[in-house]
C-alpha cells in the first residue's frame, strides 16, 4: 500500500511540477466559469449550481487526457519504466498508484469550481446536499475518463498519440452517442425495434444522462454502477496491456 | 569455484521473433565479484541484463538471481538487487534526495532507513553537496551517478550495472571505477561494458558475449594466456644489435617459430616473431643470441593484450576465416 501511495504522490507532485498541469487547470476554471456564468449566475434565477455540473464533462473530456498522457507513455519514452519494473513492485500496485495519483490530480482540478459554489452561497442558498452529489458523480466520472486515459497511455510511447486516442474515446462517451441516440430518436421517426435497442444502447453508454441525476441529487445505483464498471474494465484492459508488454 | 555463485544462468535464450539475441548462454557470478559482461554493441547484453532484473521474460532456460528465479521469484529478485539501466533514466522535475527518497519506498523501505540510507549512498557517490539541486539541473556524469546511488539505496547483494561510465569525462570515469572497485566484497556486481580497460582494471572475471553467444569466460589474466596460446594474437618483439639477415634466419629456423619478420634493420634490428612463444622458447633465443655474440637489447611480447583478444573473438569476419 505504501509503495502504491508513494506512486500516487509523484504521479501528482509530477502534475504540479511540469506546466501541464497548471493549463489544465486554468482552462477548466475558465470553461467552467463560463458555463456558471451563463447557466447559473443569471439574475432572477434560483441558486441551482445543477447546470454547471450537468455540462462538466464537456469540459472534462478535453481536459482529462492532458492529465493522463503521460502516466505510462513518457516513462516509455525515458526507459524510466526499466526502473519502475525492476524495483519490487507488482503491476498491480504500478497500475493502482498511477491511476491514484492521476484521480488525486483530477480532484484538486474539480475541487476548484467550489469557487463558483462559494460565489453562489454569497447571493442565495444553494442546496449544499446536491452539491455533495453532484461532486460524488463528478468524482465518479473522472475514475472513467482517468482509467480511459491510463489506457490509453500505457498502449503507446507517444504522449500526443495516447492524448488524442483517449480524447476521441471520451468525446464519443461524452458527445457522440448522445448526439446518435437523439437523432436516431427524433429525426428519422421510424420504430424499428433493433434501432429502439440501439438507442437505448448508446444512451446507457452516453455520459451526459448518467451525471443529471447526481447534479439533481438523485443517487441511482444505475449511474453509479454504469461509471464504476466502466472504470474497472479500462482499470482491468490496462493491466492486460502492461502484463502483455512484458513479453515482446 | 569455492565460493556459493549468486547470480546462475542456465542455458538462457530471448528470441524476437526468428532473431536470437541470446542464445542458449550459462554463466555464474560468484559472491562478492566484480564481473564484466564484454561485447561489442549489439551482442546482447542489455538483453541478458533485462531477463536478469526482470524487465523481460526468458523464451527459454532459466536464471538464478540469490538463490531465487527470475521468472517464479521475480518480487524476490527485485528485492535482492540494484540496477542502473543504460542512461541512468530518471524524473527530471525532481530534486536528488526527493528521487532517492520515492525510490527508497518504491522499495518498502521505512522512513528512518531512507533517510540514513541516502546521507551514506549520496556521500559514496560523490552527490552530497548536489542532494537539493533538481536532476534537470544535474551532468549527465551527476545523473550517472545518481543512478548508481539509486541501485546502492537498498543495499542489495547484487548490483547490475549497464554500461555504468557511459557519458562520462575522464576523471569522472576514474571515480566511478574506484567506487565499483569498492564494492567487491560487499556486493555482487555484473557490469555491462564495451571498453576494455575498464573490465582489466575492475573485474576479477570477464565474460566476453557476442552475437548472442558467450565466446569467453574467465579472470583478465586467464583470458590473456588463452589468448597467447591461441598464437595469433601473441607476438614476440625482439631488439637485438646485430646482422639483421643473419638474425633474422636464426630466429626463423627455430622450432616453433612460425614467422620471423624484421622491423627495422639499422644497426640496431627489431624483429617480431610469432608462433608457440612460451617461456622456455624465449630462454631459448636469449640463449641464442647471446651464443652468436649479438647483443640482446630487448624482448617484450606484444598483442596479447584483452584488446586484441576481444577484436578477435568479437569480429564475425574473423571468425568466420577461423
Amino acid at each position: 500500500m505504501s509503495t502504491t501511495l508513494a506512486l500516487a504522490r509523484r504521479e501528482i507532485t509530477g502534475l504540479f511540477y511540469s506546466p501541464i498541469g497548471y493549463i489544465v487547470l486554468a482552462i477548466y476554471l475558465l470553461f467552467v466559469g463560463l458555463l456558471f456564468s451563463l447557466l447559473v449566475m443569471q439574475p432572477g434565477a434560483i441558486a441551482d449550481p445543477g447546470p454547471m455540473f450537468q455540462w462538466n464533462h464537456l469540459i472534462l473530456i478535453f481536459v482529462v487526457p492532458f492529465m493522463t498522457m503521460s502516466l505510462f507513455s513518457e516513462e516509455y519514452r525515458s526507459g524510466r519504466i526499466e526502473t519502475l519494473r525492476t524495483s519490487p513492485i507488482t503491476d498491480f500496485q504500478l497500475l493502482m498508484g498511477k491511476f491514484l495519483g492521476a484521480m488525486g490530480f483530477y480532484c484538486v482540478v474539480i475541487a476548484s469550481s467550489l469557487i463558483f459554489i462559494l460565489i453562489l452561497s454569497l447571493f442565495g442558498r444553494p442546496d449544499y446536499m446536491t452539491v455533495l452529489t453532484s461532486y460524488l458523480g463528478l468524482l465518479l466520472m473522472g475514475m472513467l475518463m482517468v482509467s480511459i486515459g491510463l489506457f490509453f497511455s500505457a498502449c503507446t510511447q507517444h504522449q500526443i498519440l495516447a492524448a488524442m486516442s483517449s480524447c476521441v474515446t471520451l468525446v464519443a462517451l461524452g458527445i457522440l452517442f448522445q448526439a446518435i441516440s437523439y437523432f436516431l430518436g427524433s429525426a428519422l421517426g421510424v420504430s424499428w425495434a433493433w434501432l429502439r435497442t440501439l438507442r437505448h444502447v448508446l444512451r446507457y453508454l452516453a455520459i451526459e444522462p448518467h451525471m443529471v441525476n447526481f447534479s439533481r441529487g438523485i443517487l441511482d445505483s444505475q449511474n453509479i454502477v454504469f461509471f464504476l464498471t466502466g472504470a474497472g474494465l479500462f482499470l482491468f484492459l490496462t493491466y492486460v496491456v502492461l502484463e502483455s508488454r512484458k513479453w515482446r | 569455484m569455492s565460493q556459493p555463485a549468486e547470480i546462475v544462468v542456465e542455458q538462457l535464450t530471448k528470441a524476437y521473433g526468428k532473431f536470437l539475441a541470446v542464445d542458449n548462454i550459462s554463466f555464474a557470478v560468484p559472491k562478492g565479484m566484480v564481473v564484466g559482461f564484454l561485447g561489442p554493441n549489439g551482442a546482447g547484453k542489455t538483453t541478458t541484463i533485462r531477463m536478469l532484473t526482470c524487465f523481460m521474460p526468458p523464451t527459454s532456460g532459466t536464471a538464478r538471481v540469490g538463490g531465487f528465479d527470475v521468472f517464479h521469484d521475480s518480487l524476490k529478485v527485485r528485492n535482492n538487487l540494484g540496477y542502473l539501466p543504460e542512461n541512468a533514466p530518471l524524473y527530471l522535475e525532481m530534486r536528488v534526495a526527493e528521487y532517492l527518497q520515492f525510490r527508497g519506498r518504491l522499495r518498502g523501505m521505512d522512513r528512518g532507513s531512507i533517510k540514513k540510507r541516502i546521507d551514506e549512498v549520496t556521500e559514496l557517490c560523490w552527490l552530497t553537496d548536489r542532494k537539493r539541486w533538481p536532476i534537470s539541473k544535474l551532468s549527465k556524469g551527476y545523473r550517472q551517478r545518481l543512478g548508481i546511488a539509486d541501485a546502492l539505496l537498498h543495499n542489495p547483494p547484487v548490483l547490475v550495472l549497464d554500461e555504468p561510465t557511459v557519458g562520462l569525462d575522464p576523471s569522472q570515469i576514474r571515480e566511478t571505477r574506484k567506487l565499483i572497485a569498492n564494492l567487491a566484497g560487499l556486493h555482487t556486481v555484473l557490469l555491462s561494458t564495451h571498453i576494455l580497460s575498464e573490465v582489466e582494471l575492475v573485474c576479477q572475471k570477464v565474460i566476453i558475449i557476442g552475437r548472442g553467444k558467450i565466446l569467453a569466460q574467465g579472470s583478465p589474466d586467464e583470458l590473456k594466456q588463452q589468448c597467447a596460446q591461441r598464437g595469433s594474437g601473441a607476438r614476440l618483439v625482439l631488439e637485438i644489435r646485430g646482422p639483421a639477415d643473419q638474425i633474422r634466419s636464426a630466429l626463423a629456423a627455430l622450432p616453433g617459430i612460425e614467422q620471423a619478420r624484421t622491423i627495422s634493420d639499422n644497426a640496431v634490428c627489431t624483429v617480431e616473431l610469432s608462433g608457440k612463444l612460451d617461456g622456455a622458447m624465449r630462454e631459448q633465443i636469449a640463449a641464442m643470441v647471446q651464443q652468436r655474440g649479438w647483443a640482446l637489447r630487448e624482448m617484450r611480447s606484444a598483442g596479447a593484450s584483452l584488446e586484441e583478444f576481444f577484436v578477435q573473438i568479437t569480429d564475425p569476419g574473423a571468425a568466420a576465416a577461423a
